[in-house]
């Protein structure tokens, strides 16, 4: 039970960390962004590259990886969403589609099409409570919380945090007051953009990168934002955190002492339980009544 | 006067979309099907480059009776859909005479009835499912059957005494295939954690946390690529489960090493005779393209594959009635991965097996497993 805990903690952490930054995005600037993926597994592959082909320390090749997510972000914002995104907001859904067909390509070109794990020594396993966890996952779930903590605090308790707050309420009322909206979305997004590369650092770390999964992770993460009420920050990292839990339990317990749900299920059952979530609170679990999307 | 401009323009366009290889009498098309993006892409590359080497080779001896080779690639993604469109392609668009592929057997079972159909010869260098077996009379393979090295391993298992095997199965054609046979060879109770998972999957954790709830002698990653199986091992020994690990083909990978290293050491792994890299062919290929992204043993079969081929081309012409015959009366190929021959199902005759371990970061050789 602990181990299935454990394990809930691991793949929520990444989640919550792709999910947050995604809900943030669409709360403040109110685009969908489905490069999302492929920004997750440019950074992972960029540390991969400093760290095992050019020859750099872990930590300087994570914060190169992080760099790169950054600037592709604010790349992908000043090309891909600010011309489009005033005009309507489901033109950089477009937009962004076209990029991630793009990264893809690179990906392929850049990285080559073989999986890569960016250590690649061994990973000590520590028994804790009747659970095994190695020291870079408890690491990734500890930093997970301590960013969250951090959101939390900015969010709730600074000016900064409420202009955001403001702008995800209205915009225009926002601006109004002085507060300077564009510079806040461009921010936004690249922030977006950094814990995306967090995530795909992390998923190199603890098992493997390959291209074809970028859009199984956007899709992940839209389910998480989409339950969690749309741009709600807290309730995408509730629901990150639910659908990773509910995936490990449903195919890690044994349902009534009788029967375990075949592991093929195990993404299907998370989404069903949204779908079910959502007929029963359309506007998901957290929505927020000012905004309507 | 529109509606004439426009079938005009029809024809034009139909025109141009035809290529120049059938166009062109001095040449012999063959089309390749395989994985060349995606997780099982390092085995498309490397048996891509096998076949490549063989038609440059040829072409540069003056070609097959004065024509030259020429290839036509697909990527069939290691999934049916995209080798069946591949196949599609080859034979009606590009009119090759005969296919080397696919290489997952997946692609290969998708594209064998559309081969069949057409009369086109169908060689797949790598594809190793039981089904493949009855695909058609215009399908070979040079490639040992699943069936011969389930066989292998459980005779292998029964040998040690392990008679409680865990498995866990990728959901592709290839790997529930293996399952299926594995558990006929071993006996329905030998499989004491039997689960499949869907394809590309890389979280097993809560998976492998159940197998503390069963009592099993040897874990057995039953994955189609070295991502999953990788995955699987690092997961398993994390765990904590020190269980023998015993794997097929897709095991034996350098990429595997590489996105494995620790939890890769003591795999053992039941696959066909490996090419080495310092052996004649495996000098010429590094030279060529450098490293092998799976192994050499995978260039040589799609090199042998092509080598085969082309001696029954040059001998009873372009007919695919006429190859199918000859490649059924062949008495034995010699080629790098050893001499063969083909059955009357076209399943390869003469390949022997090995029993591999992974000690210190590389495969060595244990013992070799005959197979009758």
């Amino acid at each position: 039970m602990t181990q299935l805990i454990a394990n809930g903690l691991i793949a929520g952490s990444l989640a919550a960390l792709i999910a947050g930054g995604l809900a943030l995005v669409y709360g403040v600037l109110g685009v969908f962004n489905l490069a999302l993926g492929q920004m997750v597994l440019i950074g992972g592959y960029s540390t991969w590259w400093f760290h095992q082909v050019a020859g750099w320390a872990l930590f300087p090749s994570i914060v190169m990886g992080i760099s790169i997510g950054a600037l592709l972000s604010w790349f992908t914002f000043e090309v891909f969403i600010r011309p489009f995104y005033k005009l309507h907001r489901f033109l950089p859904l477009v937009t962004t589609i076209a990029l991630s067909l793009i990264l893809d390509g690179m990906i392929l070109l850049l990285f080559e099409q073989r999986p890569r794990s960016i250590l690649s020594g061994a990973k000590e396993t520590m028994h804790i409570a009747g659970a095994y966890v190695s020291k870079e996952q408890i690491i990734m779930i500890v930093l997970t919380m301590g960013i969250l903590f951090i959101f939390a605090y900015v969010l709730h308790s600074t000016s900064f945090g409420r202009k955001i707050q403001a702008v995800v309420q209205h915009d225009h009322a926002a601006m109004s007051l002085g507060i300077r909206a564009p510079a806040l979305h461009r921010f936004v997004f690249i922030l977006s953009g950094v814990l995306a590369s967090c995530g795909g650092i992390y998923m190199g770390i603890d098992t493997n990168l390959s291209p074809t999964i970028a859009f199984s992770i956007t899709i992940k993460a839209y389910a998480a934002i989409i339950a969690g009420g749309k741009g709600n920050f807290w309730g995408a990292v509730f629901c990150a955190y639910l659908i990773a839990f509910s995936e490990q339990f449903v195919v890690g317990i044994h349902w009534f002492g009788a029967f375990y749900v075949p592991p093929g299920y195990q993404n299907t059952v998370a989404l069903a339980f949204i779908i079910i979530l959502l007929l029963v609170k359309p506007s998901g679990l957290f929505s927020s009544a000012s905004r309507s999307a | 006067m529109r509606k004439t401009f426009l079938v005009s323009l029809m024809a034009i366009v139909l025109t141009a979309c035809q290529t120049g290889a059938d166009s062109t009498n001095n040449s012999i098309t063959i089309g390749y099907i395989g994985p060349l993006t995606g997780d099982a892409s390092p085995y498309g590359v490397d048996t891509l480059n096998g076949m490549l080497l063989k038609a440059s080779e040829i072409n540069a001896a003056g070609g097959i009776n004065g024509k030259l080779i020429e290839i036509v690639t697909e990527d069939g993604r290691c999934t049916g859909a995209d080798a069946a469109s591949a196949a599609q392609k080859l034979i009606h668009v590009d009119k090759v005479i005969a296919i080397i592929g696919g290489q997952c057997s997946g692609e290969t079972l998708a594209a064998a009835p559309i081969a069949e159909e057409a009369g086109i010869i169908m060689i797949s260098p790598l594809s190793s499912s039981p089904d493949v077996t009855d695909a058609g009379d215009f399908i070979f393979r040079d490639y040992p059957s699943d069936a011969l090295k389930t066989e292998a391993m459980a005779a292998y298992f029964a040998e040690k005494g392990y008679n409680k095997v865990a498995v866990i199965t990728e959901n592709t054609d290839f790997a529930v295939a293996f399952r299926d046979a594995l558990k006929k060879n071993l006996g329905e109770d030998a499989l004491v954690f039997d689960e499949v998972v869907e394809p590309n999957t890389k979280d097993f954790r809560s998976l492998v946390t159940r197998l503390n709830d069963v009592d099993f002698d040897v874990f057995f990653p039953n994955g189609q690529s070295a991502a999953t199986i990788g995955a699987m091992l690092q997961q398993v020994r994390e765990q904590g489960f020190e269980q023998l690990a015993v794997s097929h083909d897709v095991a034996q990978d350098q990429s595997l090493l590489q996105v494995a290293p620790i939890a890769s050491e003591g795999l053992q792994v039941i696959n066909v005779p490996a090419v080495s890299d310092d052996s004649e062919f495996g000098s010429k290929f590094l030279e060529q393209y450098g490293a092998t992204q799976a192994a050499m043993a995978f260039a040589a079969h799609a090199y042998d594959a092509m080598g085969v081929l082309v001696e029954a081309i040059g001998t009873v012409g372009t007919d695919g009635i006429a190859i199918r015959d000859y490649l059924n009366d062949l008495t034995a190929y010699e080629g790098v991965v050893g001499a063969f021959s083909f059955d009357a199902n076209g399943d390869v005759v003469g390949i022997p097996y090995v029993l591999w371990e992974v000690q210190d970061g590389a495969y060595v050789n244990l013992r070799n497993i005959d197979v009758n």
